[in-house]
């Protein structure tokens, strides 16, 4: 028979779920999270971060501009302003077909800005920054200068690109 | 353009395979007809780079455009509109990402019109950068080049 000075075993539980909550929220605020942008591209999984996506457009009517280089389509008229387009599946070794039907999506980071080529998207999810890997150091082929990480999705792994190595790319 | 204080541009305006093109009225020297049977012609597709092999021009247009150190060629234009005058207000710089490979053909700002955008193409720095050549004989008839 407890006393009557002594906490109820429900008031230590209660205490003791309490201690873990906080523990969990302070570890909550602790872990980054980030917004990742999962789409499809030539049939391979890719990522950007949500940060450095404005918007997607439907495909619409691409101005093809003389002295382009293959992986510059042309510009799109996004509501009066004037946006330039890349292909990405010339970076990311993607089969290129003749007709694209896809989706736009407006890439902005700094000064950088840009209109870039994608077939669907695929989910957009918040994961810790922990959960985005290093690429794997044998990772090759022509998409290997545009990697930032990698992360887990839908059991397998997906490449997060990085816009700013991709404007560094094109400024070249 | 006379000095900096014009707000408007007379644009010569003309199309070639459904690209549409802009020029400074000023760069215009002069108009003709095209007969096909001059050796001296440039066609402006080819000027531009076009990718296709093949274009065809429906009405062809020569339009007579100088370089600053004085030299002049006749070019051939497509499709060649009524001179056009618009507002600084409605003209746009090129996007950065592909102003560097545009600006080397000459383009240098867009004219968002009628639902398509017109390049604005200076002729006169376009032509600039080509190294005189002896003229070609071309064998192929006016209305289709390529």
């Amino acid at each position: 028979m407890q006393s009557s000075e002594q906490p109820l075993k429900s008031e230590l539980i209660l205490n003791e779920l309490k201690l873990r909550q906080r523990t969990k929220e302070v570890v909550d605020v602790e872990e980054e999270r980030v917004k990742v942008i999962i789409f499809t591209c030539g049939g391979n999984r890719y990522a950007f971060y949500g940060g450095d996506v404005r918007e997607f457009l439907p495909i619409c009517d691409i101005s093809w501009v003389p002295g382009l280089p293959e992986y510059l389509p042309g510009l799109i008229n996004v509501r009066g302003d004037i946006e330039s387009v890349i292909d990405i599946r010339h970076f990311l070794g993607e089969e290129k077909g003749d007709s694209f039907t896809g989706l736009i999506a407006m890439a902005v980071l700094d000064d950088f800005r840009s209109g870039i080529l994608i077939d669907s998207i695929e989910d957009v999810v918040d994961v810790p920054q922990s959960a985005i890997k290093p690429p794997l150091s044998t990772l090759d082929g022509e998409a290997r200068d545009l990697v930032l990480g990698e992360l887990d999705y839908g059991g397998g792994l997906v490449t997060l690109l990085d816009i700013g190595k991709l404007a560094s790319k094109i400024s070249l | 353009m006379k000095g900096g204080a014009a707000q408007h541009l007379d644009l010569l305006l003309f199309s070639v395979e459904g690209v549409y093109f802009g020029i400074d009225a000023e760069q215009v020297l002069q108009t003709a007809a095209c007969n096909g049977e001059d050796d001296d012609l440039l066609w402006i597709h080819e000027v531009l780079d076009f990718r296709t092999t093949s274009v065809v021009y429906l009405t062809p247009t020569i339009i007579t455009a100088g370089t600053r150190g004085g030299r002049r060629y006749r070019v051939v234009i497509d499709a060649m509109e009524d001179i056009t005058q618009c507002s600084l207000n409605d003209l746009r710089p090129l996007p950065p990402v592909l102003e560097p490979f545009a600006m080397r053909k000459g383009i240098w700002g867009i004219l968002p019109r009628n639902g398509r955008m017109t390049l604005l193409l200076d002729l006169m720095s376009l032509l600039s950068t080509r190294v005189p050549q002896p003229p070609e004989r071309r064998t192929e008839p006016c209305p289709e080049a390529g």
